[in-house]
């Protein structure tokens, strides 16, 4: 009896341990262990910080030669004081994993295809592609560079250092949440994962290209066509550097060389338009990712210093991708974001200088179609020789079942990304991307170099190493310069080499140069008095060498450029205003266009309401206006049923690229009887005039069936700040914002401005910034989001930029010490 | 009445031990610790420790969110369907009362199953 009821109690005692120490499932959510993550001491209540004030205990960090200070301000911001650059890089990798450590440990298992190894096999085949296109490959080869520069190395390595003494020290009660959510622990940081991390960067910023959806096009339209639909120079773009007659001499030594040269579709690949090759990806609007940078000299500003505002459209997360920390030694004061996992500051000020930077988005991915030699494709042919493929086996451990194994072939190209799909169209293709390159050793000392430059010669000095992702590089100094320079690295190109899948069987087809630094577009103090840069052409077609890129941006760049243009005793005010200017350009080439061509006297009282509203439309994005939703339906509309031909093969998930909008727009006001505008599925020969009224009529159509739908702008397109996890709670779903893809403040869905910064470089040099989220990556502090309302409405903070630890004790919310003992 | 006294005491001081590094489970462990040396009958022992870890894990519980006014309360109830801060702590509170209540329990058990005489003094006790 005794026996049985103490089993009894015994097996009730197991069986409530085992249902607390088990992830449970809520629905198709799945929960983490109960037990751990409801512990009042080590769980999730141990991630509720104080809302009160800030505490940080006093640190021994082993490695620092002198004892330094770090003060928090009153956003979090990390202010660090140390004796050398060394000990502050330590301090930095120690601060940014206190606040971070998850973020960077995300991250980077997303840049390695180790997802899966804690999240399971759900994320298998994000896992798998990771490692098919290389991405581990490029960390390792970056670090090959990085190791030829023993400076370089030896900061890199006290920053690792730093972060592994946070995670040393760390009590599993202090784990950040999403640990304790995902149930995993975290593991040490390597001067490895600071290479994935720019790598991901790469993935993010050079990835983009269009090869197969062009060849495809090409195959469908044939060359003249082609040449109609996708002309790569628009005539109304501003390019970052135009022509001042500065590339006259080597344009004539390039024309000799390459005379005649055009390097054409691989002879085999080229599918016929009945059975084109399908993609997993048809896109009509590719992934938001511009930013805008500018710098005027004193001549244009009130103040007469220079001013200098940058904001990189990224994916917006929570926590958000950048980091604000400032960083003091006796050789160097900067002050600006840095990217966790990466010392240094990468977008910021110091005493003397600004910087900035915007993507590039030059083509520097291309297909090669490789020519086998055997039926195991173990072996293919280069100008007719053998050469071997080197298997590489991805081992992919993944939670909860067994290892994966992955087997992707790599030849002197690059990976066979979809060498594991016989049905993919790049089957047979080989990648060959930049960032499987080893880069120049200097790569890694780039921000660190402007973080402590001085003048234009050091960001000459510091920019010359840095190969990818390729970057637009704005700068200013107190002393009266500005410049702007499109810094990576870029494959000398015939004409639309890489612009289709190529050959692979010969050398003909590859890349055999990079364009020499000296010939890199740049340029500096301009006459005109401003350098800017968003994402749009480089050169204009003058430059002597061929480049391309799947999206180069034709909007925000023009109306920047006017903006600038017609500036002048421009204040920091207006900086703020130029950043949050919801002004679409390309609505305003389109509307009018549209308006010519729509017949006002055939529309019902319900049309001549909406095209009244549309008329009176300034076209400005804000979030409060009702015209911008009724002119987007419209527009797609025209654009779509104009494409009719694209569409459809669309619609059957095969990539084919769509025309440009600036193209789209050019035919609507010069050539509106084209037989594109014709719909191939009726009988009777449609111009622009039937598509626009007819888009109008679909557009009425579209708000009779959606009335929810007709609302202003900000709930039209919605908008959400998403946790890197997508878990809601975590998340901001609450906030309502204007801008478009088109306008310089270029918020979408889940994209925009991730840190809105400007700076004015006068004797004192004072910085105003703001990110969409917060220092802390806590979800349990109130720092974890306190900076989202305010970039929310276009405001901006007056960034601490300290001289000395002593200065402005009344933004100061705590003070922690290292020592080495 | 003393030894409840001393086992809620017990758990209330070595469930403390979380603090320092006490795995959650620990707090059936100090349980039945609580109840091997303050021997009080099945039910008594179960109902002392489960008030006792109760208390305990809703101070705890209690405490953090009251110094982090809410915040990260508010967003792991909408995790876990939308309840409140306060029902958080419940839930805790909960969690620590079953651990602690049945850990007493088992230990008590098996206390009178290996010394079958005691339980008889200590009824006596009583």
């Amino acid at each position: 009896m005794r026996i049985f009821r103490f089993l009894l109690a015994a097996v009730v005692t197991g069986a409530l341990i085992w249902f607390l120490k088990t992830p449970q499932k809520a629905g198709d959510k799945s929960l983490p262990p109960l037990g751990a993550f409801f512990n009042p001491f080590s769980g999730f209540w141990a991630n509720a910080e104080r809302a009160d004030g800030a505490n940080f205990d006093d640190k021994s960090l082993p490695g620092l030669k002198a004892p330094c200070q770090v003060l928090y301000d009153d956003l979090l911001v990390p202010h660090i004081f140390a004796e050398n650059l060394d000990d502050a890089l330590r301090v930095e990798g120690f601060v940014i994993a206190s606040q971070r450590l998850w973020q960077m440990d995300i991250t980077t298992r997303k840049a390695s295809g180790r997802l899966s190894e804690v999240l399971g096999a759900r994320t298998l085949p994000i896992d798998k592609m990771t490692r098919r296109r290389g991405m581990v490959y490029a960390a390792e080869n970056a670090l090959v560079g990085w190791k030829k520069s023993e400076e370089g190395m030896r900061l890199l390595q006290a920053y690792t250092d730093g972060v592994n003494a946070y995670i040393d020290q760390l009590d599993p009660a202090e784990y950040p949440i999403e640990f304790k959510l995902l149930d995993y622990k975290p593991e040490h940081w390597s001067v490895l994962k600071t290479a994935l991390v720019i790598e991901s960067m790469a993935e993010t910023l050079a990835s983009g290209e269009s090869d197969l959806a062009s060849t495809n096009a090409l195959a469908l339209f044939g060359q003249e066509t082609f040449d109609f639909l996708y002309p790569e120079w628009n005539p109304k773009q501003e390019p970052i550097i135009p022509d001042t007659g500065q590339w006259k001499v080597a344009q004539k030594a390039l024309a000799e060389a390459e005379s005649g040269k055009k390097l054409s579709v691989a002879p085999d690949f080229v599918p016929n338009s009945g059975t084109l090759a399908s993609n997993e990806l048809p896109d009509i609007d590719p992934y938001l990712k511009g930013s805008n940078n500018w710098a005027v000299s004193g001549g244009k500003t009130k103040s007469g210093h220079p001013m200098l505002a940058n904001d990189p459209h990224l994916n917006l997360t929570l926590p958000s991708i950048w980091f604000q920390v400032q960083i003091h030694t006796p050789e160097q004061n900067c002050y600006g974001v840095a990217l966790p996992g990466v010392p240094g500051v990468v977008i910021g000020f110091n005493e003397y200088t600004a910087w900035g930077m915007t993507n590039v988005g030059q083509d520097v991915s291309d297909w090669y179609r490789v020519k086998w030699a055997n039926a195991e494709r173990s072996k293919y042919l280069i100008d007719g020789q053998q050469r071997d493929v080197r298997m590489q086996v991805e081992v992919i451990p993944v939670r909860g079942q067994d290892t994966v194994y992955d087997t992707v072939r790599y030849t002197d190209w690059g990976p066979m990304v979809y060498d594991n799909d016989a049905q993919h169209p790049l089957y047979d293709c080989a990648l060959r991307w930049i960032s499987h390159d080893v880069p120049e050793p200097d790569e890694m000392a780039l921000f660190l170099r402007l973080n402590s430059g001085k003048n234009f010669q050091d960001y000459q000095k510091a920019l010359s190493g840095f190969d990818c992702p390729a970057q637009n590089f704005v700068f200013a100094t107190r002393s009266g310069d500005i410049a702007i320079q499109v810094q990576g690295r870029y494959p000398v190109r015939a004409k639309e080499q890489g612009r289709f899948i190529q050959d692979g069987s010969t050398m003909a087809t590859a890349w055999k140069n990079f364009i020499p630094q000296d010939m890199i577009p740049g340029m500096r103090n301009p006459s005109r008095g401003f350098v800017f840069s968003a994402n749009q052409h480089s050169t204009p077609p003058s430059y002597p060498y061929y480049y391309l890129a799947n999206d180069f941006e034709d909007y925000r760049s023009r109306r920047i450029y006017s903006r600038l243009d017609t500036m002048h005793d421009a204040t920091p005010a207006y900086m703020k205003a130029m950043q949050n200017d919801n002004f679409s350009q390309r609505a305003a080439d389109a509307l009018p266009a549209m308006f010519r061509l729509l017949d006002q006297d055939k529309l019902d009282e319900d049309g001549r309401k909406m095209a009244k509203e549309l008329a009176e439309w300034q076209y400005t994005y804000d979030a409060d206006l009702t015209a911008p939703p009724l002119y987007d339906i419209w527009y797609d509309s025209c654009y779509l049923k104009t494409w009719d031909e694209m569409d459809v093969l669309r619609k059957q998930n095969k990539t084919i690229l769509m025309p440009e909008a600036w193209r789209f727009i050019e035919l609507l006001e010069q050539d509106t009887s084209n037989i594109f505008f014709d719909k191939r599925n009726t009988p009777q020969r449609e111009t622009a005039r039937e598509i626009v009224n007819e888009s109008f009529r679909a557009m009425q159509a579209y708000f009779r069936q959606n009335p929810d739908k007709r609302t202003s702008w900000g709930p039209f397109r919605g908008f959400a700040l998403k946790h890197l996890a997508q878990i809601d709670a975590f998340s901001r779903l609450d906030l309502v914002v204007g801008g478009n893809k088109s306008t310089p403040n270029a918020i979408s869905k889940t994209n925009g401005p991730s840190w809105r910064m400007i700076v004015d470089l006068g004797d004192q040099v004072k910085g105003m910034g703001v990110y969409p989220g917060g220092q802390s990556g806590n979800p349990g502090s109130r720092f974890y989001d306190n900076m989202v309302n305010t970039w929310a409405k276009g405001e901006y903070y007056d960034l601490l930029f300290m001289k000395s630890a002593e200065e402005a004790p009344e933004r100061i919310l705590a003070k922690q010490s290292f020592t080495s003992k | 009445m003393k030894n409840a006294l001393l086992t809620t005491l017990f758990i209330l001081v070595f469930g403390c031990l979380g603090y320092w590094g006490l795995p959650w489970w620990g707090l059936a462990v100090v349980a039945g610790v609580a109840a091997w040396f303050f021997p009080l009958s099945g039910g008594k022992s179960f109902s002392t420790a489960f008030a006792a870890g109760f208390l305990l894990w809703f101070v705890a519980a209690l405490l953090h969110n009251m110094s982090n006014g809410g915040i990260l309360s508010a967003k792991i109830g909408v995790l876990f369907m939308g309840v409140k801060g306060w029902h958080l702590m419940s839930i805790t509170a909960l969690f620590g009362g079953l651990l602690a209540g049945f850990g007493a329990l088992t230990s008590s058990y098996a206390r009178q199953m290996m010394f079958p005489d005691k339980p008889r003094r200590y009824g006596r006790r009583r």
